[in-house]
C-alpha cells in the first residue's frame, strides 16, 4: 500500500508508543515508591483469582466508608481524592474528600460508590485491591491472609506509598511480618 | 469461472486431443481463453492459518511464563522482563517488514503476536506493581496501541483483535453506567483499511473475515452504546440495523457464491428473523414508548442522546430508503426482510399507545408472512436452505403460540408430530426433485 521506508518509520513510531505506555507506568510507580509518604492500611477479608495476570491475594482496604465534611452531598459513582492523615498508630485515616488533587496533603484517587444521607457516611472503593505473588505461593498467602483478617482476629495490614496523587501497594503484613517471611517462618514451603 | 473447473478442464484437454475430440488448435484456443492456472490457494491458506496459530500459541506461552511472577527476581528485573515479549515481537515485525513484506503468513502471524504482546507487557507491569484492574482503560489503551499494526503490516488478524477489544470495552463501560459512544470513533479507525480491502476484492477471505467480525461487533455495540432513556428503542434500532445489513448485502455483495462470503446478508437475515420471533411475544412491548421515557437520566447532559438519535433514527430510515430501491429492482426477498423496520416502527407506535398485544400480533403476522414466503419461494427455486428457514420460522411461531395457551399435552404432541412430518416431507420432495434434475 505505502512505500517501505514510510512503513518502517511508522512501525518505529508505533513501537515507541507501545514501549512508552508500560515504561511510563513503571517510572510513575518507581518515583512513588522512592519518594512517597508511607501509610499503613488495615484490611478486611475477601477472595477470587484473575487468570490473566497470574495469582494474587485479593485485599480490601479499610476504611471503606468514611465520615467527612459534606459527605452526604457526594453523587454516586464519582471519582474523588481521599485526603489522608495518619492516626496515633500510623494507620491511614481519611480527613476529607476532594474533587481534584489537593496540593497541601497526600491523597489517593478513589471512587465514591454511594453516600448514606441518613448517617452522612460515604462508601468508597480504593484503587488498591491486589497483591501479586508467585503462582504457587499466592493461594497459601491468601489462606493465611483470610485466617488472620477475620473480624475477631485482625492482624493484617498493607503498606502504601503515596506521592503526587499516585498510590503503590508496597507490602502485605501478617502478624507484623511481610507475607513472604511469614510464609517461610510458618513452614509453609510451597 | 471457478478455478477448480479450469483446472479440471486443463486436465482433460490432453485426453480429448489424443482421442480426436478436439484438435491442438482448439485446445490451445481454450488455454488462451481461460489463461494460466492461478497458483493453488489452499496451500497458501493453510500456511497462513498455521502461521497465525503458531504465533498466537508462542505468544501466549511467553506471556504465561512471565505471569508466573518469579519471586526470586527483584522488582526492577521483573519490570525489565515485562518488556521482553513486546521487544521480541517488535523485532520480528521490523524483520518481516524489511525482509518478508510479501508474505501474508509472516505479516499476519507476527502482527497477531505483537498485538498480544502489547497487552501482555501492560499486564505484567501491572502485576509487578500490584496495580488494580481498570479493565476498560486497559482495553482502550491496548486497542489503540495495536490499531496501527493493521495498516503498517497490512494484516487482518490485529484488526480482529482490535474489534474484539473495542467491543469488550463498550460492554464494560456500559456495565459501569459509563458513556460508550466512543465505540463508533474507535470503529471508524478500522474503516479505511476495510474499505481498501473490500475494494481490492470483496469476496476474498481477508475482507470477508473482517466483515463477519465487524457485523457481529456492530450488532453488539448498537445496543450497548445507546442510553436507556427511551424504553424499547432497541426494537426499532435492531429491526433497522439488521434489515439494513441484509439489504446492503443484497445490493453490494449480491454475486458472492456460498454462505461464508456474504456475512451482511446472513447476519442481517438471521437477525431479522430471530428479532421478529422475539417480538411476537408480549413482554418486549410492555412499558415502552414516550410515556415511559427516563429523561432525568441524561437531563444534565443531553448530548449523550446523540447515538440514540442517530442509530434509532437513521438505521431504520436508511433501511427504508434501501427498501424503496429494492422495490424498483424487483428483489422480493429484500422486500420481505426490508419490511421489518416498517413493522417495528408501527408496532412501537401501537405499543406506545399501550396496545402491547396488538404490536405482538403485528409481528405474528409479519413472521408468518415472511416464513410462508420463504417456504413457498424456496420450494419453487428448489433451495433447501431457504425452504427450511421458512419452515423453521413458521414452526417456531406456531410452537410459541401453542405454548402461550393452556392446551393439553395430547394436542401439543400432535402439533409437534405434524411439524416434524412437514419438515421431513418437504425435504424429501426437494431431494427427489434435485435427484430428478440431475438424471
Amino acid at each position: 500500500m505505502y512505500k517501505k521506508p514510510l512503513l518502517l518509520l511508522g512501525l518505529a513510531a508505533a513501537s515507541l508508543a507501545q514501549l512508552a505506555v508500560p515504561g511510563w507506568m513503571i517510572v510513575r510507580r518507581e518515583i512513588t515508591l522512592r519518594e512517597g509518604e508511607l501509610f499503613k492500611f488495615s484490611t478486611a477479608p475477601v477472595d477470587p483469582a484473575d487468570a490473566f495476570r497470574g495469582r494474587y491475594v485479593w485485599l480490601r482496604l479499610e476504611p471503606d466508608r468514611v465520615t467527612v465534611p459534606g459527605g452526604a452531598a457526594w453523587p454516586d459513582n464519582r471519582r474523588a481524592y481521599a485526603v489522608l492523615a495518619a492516626d496515633a498508630n500510623g494507620f491511614a485515616k481519611v480527613i476529607r474528600l476532594d474533587p481534584t488533587l489537593p496540593s497541601d496533603a497526600p491523597a489517593i484517587p478513589v471512587r465514591v460508590l454511594w453516600s448514606d444521607s441518613r448517617t452522612g457516611e460515604v462508601h468508597i472503593r480504593w484503587p488498591l485491591d491486589r497483591f501479586y505473588m508467585e503462582e504457587k505461593k499466592a493461594p497459601a498467602a491468601e489462606a493465611a491472609y483470610r485466617s488472620r483478617s477475620r473480624r475477631d482476629n485482625r492482624d493484617c495490614h498493607v503498606t502504601v506509598r503515596v506521592h503526587d496523587g499516585n498510590a503503590v501497594l508496597e507490602n502485605l503484613f501478617i502478624d507484623g511480618q511481610p507475607i513472604r517471611d511469614y510464609l517461610n517462618v510458618t513452614g509453609k514451603s510451597y | 469461472m471457478n478455478p477448480k473447473m479450469i483446472e479440471w478442464l486443463y486436465g482433460e484437454l490432453p485426453g480429448l486431443v489424443a482421442t480426436g475430440v478436439l484438435d491442438e488448435a482448439s485446445a490451445a484456443g481454450l488455454r488462451a481463453h481461460y489463461g494460466p492456472l492461478a497458483p493453488r490457494r489452499s496451500g497458501r491458506l493453510a500456511v497462513l492459518i498455521f502461521g497465525i496459530l503458531g504465533a498466537v500459541l508462542i505468544g501466549a506461552g511467553v506471556i504465561l511464563l512471565l505471569a508466573h511472577n518469579w519471586d526470586d527476581l527483584t522488582r526492577p528485573a521483573r519490570a525489565v522482563l515485562s518488556f521482553l515479549p513486546l521487544l521480541l515481537a517488535q523485532g520480528l515485525a521490523f524483520w518481516v517488514l524489511a525482509r518478508r513484506p510479501a508474505s501474508g503468513a509472516w505479516r499476519e502471524g507476527v502482527s497477531a503476536f505483537l498485538f498480544l504482546a502489547i497487552g501482555a507487557s501492560i499486564s505484567l507491569v501491572a502485576q509487578t506493581y500490584n496495580i488494580s484492574g481498570d479493565l476498560p482503560a486497559f482495553l482502550l489503551t491496548w486497542s489503540l496501541l495495536g490499531l496501527p499494526l493493521v495498516y503498517l503490516l497490512d494484516a487482518v488478524v490485529p484488526g480482529l483483535f482490535y474489534l474484539w477489544a473495542i467491543t469488550e470495552w463498550t460492554c464494560h463501560v456500559r456495565w459501569t453506567d459509563g458513556y460508550a459512544a466512543g465505540y463508533w470513533l474507535l470503529l471508524a479507525g478500522l474503516v479505511p483499511y476495510a474499505a481498501v480491502l473490500l475494494r481490492a476484492g470483496r469476496y476474498q477471505p481477508r475482507p470477508v473475515v473482517l466483515l463477519w467480525a465487524g457485523c457481529i461487533s456492530v450488532a453488539v455495540a448498537a445496543g450497548t452504546t445507546t442510553e436507556r432513556v427511551l424504553p424499547g428503542l432497541w426494537i426499532v434500532l435492531y429491526a433497522g440495523l439488521f434489515a439494513l445489513m441484509f439489504l446492503a448485502g443484497e445490493f453490494w455483495f449480491g454475486e458472492g457464491e456460498g454462505f461464508w462470503v456474504r456475512p451482511l446478508r446472513h447476519i442481517g437475515a438471521g437477525g431479522v428473523l430471530v428479532l421478529a420471533f422475539l417480538l411476537t411475544f408480549e413482554w418486549p412491548w410492555h412499558e415502552v414508548g414516550w410515556h415511559y421515557h427516563r429523561w432525568a437520566l441524561v437531563a444534565d447532559k443531553p448530548w449523550r442522546l446523540l447515538p440514540d438519535a442517530v442509530l434509532g433514527g437513521l438505521a431504520p430510515l436508511a433501511a427504508i430508503v434501501l427498501l424503496a430501491t429494492t422495490w424498483r429492482r424487483k428483489r422480493p426477498l429484500g422486500l420481505v426482510m426490508g419490511l421489518a423496520p416498517v413493522t417495528a416502527v408501527l408496532g412501537y407506535a401501537l405499543a406506545s399507545g399501550t396496545h402491547a398485544g396488538m404490536a405482538a400480533g403485528l409481528f405474528d403476522l409479519y413472521l408468518l408472512a415472511a416464513g410462508l414466503w420463504l417456504l413457498a419461494t424456496g420450494l419453487r427455486i428448489s433451495s433447501r436452505s431457504q425452504t427450511n428457514i421458512g419452515l423453521l420460522a413458521v414452526s417456531a411461531l406456531i410452537a410459541a403460540r401453542f405454548f402461550d395457551t393452556d392446551l393439553d399435552f395430547l394436542l401439543r404432541g400432535l402439533l409437534f408430530i405434524a411439524l416434524g412430518v412437514a419438515f421431513l416431507v418437504t425435504n424429501l420432495i426437494l431431494i427427489r426433485r434435485k435427484g430428478a434434475a440431475h438424471v
